[in-house]
């Protein structure tokens, strides 16, 4: 008789424990006690905000710090168009935040880092210990050498590579460097119109090359792996790519590398028309700029005071740090808009205002 | 025979605890996604090379012949999604229904989002670069097709994967990865074009 209560109560506790796991098999819970902050960056800044994740999180318990990485213009789109809710964005290129987020998704930006482009290459690569800031698109043209860059439509290192080339025609005051390195390689041919002094280069719908010597690819994070193999010799890239990747890279001229602003009036005078709008939100006109990280808070988000910290710590001195060891060149901190910077950013006492840049 | 309160309590108990894991299991074998199954409100428009426009439900598409293949791809930043199972009907084929598509041809797969992606006539026949998952070197691969994919992994798409129609480039083989930029997501509309119109 006891016996075989014994055996019932074991065959019980057996029983019992079977549902508990089954039933934490079926209904997983939501962690109520790690507050999750989502931060969309753009590609190249990728590393820099893999590492603000880990130390805001150490700096931070209970705070899960979500970092995902896209082109600059989908970054923007997780919260204009996908309504998803963000609580941080950083991207590559500053003017895309008022383009297109203001007023109804942000009403400010705070830029925080530049990059520039450059030419990177391998030990592998052709005349590689012959080329420099003055020959680099000699070397190019040459027809036994191959370089790539990424598509001008999908990604903004490639149409920061035509603006580098173009730019350079007129810095080595040199007009065929456009066509006898990048559009003989193209059909349909890719066109270049004047409008006073402004220059149009006018993308095709269809962006293929016609020779061997060029490589197209989606990111210019595919190029990488096209250099480290030695399958071409050179690539447009930021520089901050090359060095993370321990490329070698030629630095071009400022009037020519999108790196300053003293020469932004340069800049802007060329144009990319791209071949079609990938993204109803933004229009198919790129024109030239200095290269500027930038980043906001979107209206939307749900965490606003844990944002306000996150972009602290960015802007901190740790966070420059972090930018710098991961190549990215800070920058003193700039704001568009500097009355509707939250509060808590302005008392920092390090953000400058725009034009006069005078300390907020 | 006689059975005693305390052994008794314990047999009930037993009932209890069996009845509760046999819910459970109904449960998780009647709705594996957590959810039940669910009517599809979504129409495909396409729209041939001379203005012809048809529009298929949801429903119609799954009528027509599909194709079954393994696809992943990875993004601007080197993030890797798939393999996954993809489901769908060929590309091809959708256009065969207005037309068809030529070499000059350029294909147009637009989202309500805003989004839109131009293919060229190659890139729908599957020439499209694939690359090794691993170290994202280009790799040779033959079989390829793009399809509307409408399942994924057995089931609907997930919303925020591109539910209910996403283009998926597949092969019956596994073992690549394709640009993420090509798997358009919440496809609504297909246009067949010649460049420069």
């Amino acid at each position: 008789m006891v016996r075989s209560i014994h055996l019932v109560a074991g065959i019980l506790i057996l029983i019992f424990i079977a549902a508990i796991v089954m039933g934490m098999a079926v209904y997983q819970p939501d962690s109520h006690d790690e507050t999750k902050l989502k931060v969309i960056c753009a590609g190249s800044l990728i590393e820099s905000f893999y590492e603000f994740e880990k130390e805001f999180e150490n700096k931070h318990p209970g705070v899960d710090v979500q970092v995902e990485g896209h082109g600059s213009i989908q970054v923007i789109r997780h919260v204009t168009d996908l309504h998803k809710e963000v609580d941080v964005i950083a991207v590559a290129d500053h003017s895309l935040i008022p383009d297109m987020m203001y007023p109804e998704y942000a009403d400010w930006y705070i830029a925080f880092a530049t990059n520039e482009m450059v030419i990177a290459y391998s030990n592998q690569s052709k005349y590689a210990d012959e080329i420099t800031s003055d020959n680099w698109y000699e070397i190019l043209k040459r027809p036994n050498v191959t370089f790539g860059f990424s598509n001008p439509m999908l990604d903004s290192c490639g149409y920061r590579a035509l603006m580098v080339t173009q730019l350079a025609e007129l810095y080595y005051d040199n007009q065929t460097i456009f066509d006898d390195v990048v559009a003989c390689n193209f059909d349909p041919a890719i066109a270049v119109s004047t409008n006073n002094d402004t220059c149009i280069v006018i993308m095709p719908e269809i962006f293929e090359h016609k020779t061997e010597k060029i490589v197209i690819r989606g990111g210019s994070i595919q190029l990488l792996a096209f250099l480290d193999y030695g399958e071409i010799d050179y690539a447009f890239q930021y520089k901050s790519m090359a060095q993370q990747h321990g490329l070698q890279f030629v630095d071009l001229p400022c009037e020519i590398d999108l790196s300053s602003t003293e020469s932004e009036d340069i800049y802007n005078k060329f144009i990319i028309q791209l071949g079609f709008q990938r993204f109803t939100s933004v229009g198919t006109e790129r024109s030239g700029k200095p290269i500027f990280y930038a980043m906001t808070i979107p209206n939307s988000t749900q965490h606003p005071k844990l944002a306000v910290e996150f972009v602290k710590f960015v802007l901190s001195e740790d966070g420059q740090g972090i930018l710098h060891n991961t190549k990215i060149p800070p920058i003193y901190p700039m704001a568009d808009e500097p009355g509707n910077i939250p509060d808590e950013l302005i008392s920092m006492g390090i953000i400058y205002g725009p034009e006069t840049f005078t300390l907020l | 025979m006689k059975v005693s309160g305390k052994t008794g309590f314990l047999v009930v108990l037993a009932v209890i605890c069996a009845g509760v894991i046999g819910t459970l299991a109904t449960v998780v074998n009647t709705y594996p996604s957590g959810a039940p199954a669910e009517t599809i409100d979504w129409n495909l428009t396409l729209i041939g090379n001379g203005g012809n426009e048809k529009i298929l439900t949801f429903d119609e598409l799954k009528e027509l012949p599909s194709y079954e293949g393994h696809g992943g791809f990875f993004s601007t930043v080197g993030m890797k999604y798939g393999s996954f199972e993809c489901k769908g009907v060929l590309v091809e084929d959708l256009c065969t229904l207005v037309g068809g598509i030529e070499p000059l041809n350029t294909l147009w797969v637009s989202a309500p989002d805003g989004y839109l992606m131009v293919f060229t006539y190659d890139q729908v026949r599957g020439d499209i670069i694939t690359y090794d998952p691993a170290t994202l070197r280009e790799m040779p691969h033959t079989d390829l097709k793009m399809i509307l994919m409408y399942e994924q992994d057995g089931a609907l798409i997930p919303e925020d994967d591109g539910r209910p129609l996403r283009i998926a480039i597949v092969s019956s083989n596994d073992g690549f990865v394709t640009e993420g930029h090509y798997w358009v997501k919440w496809v609504n509309k297909i246009e067949i074009r010649t460049p420069g119109r």
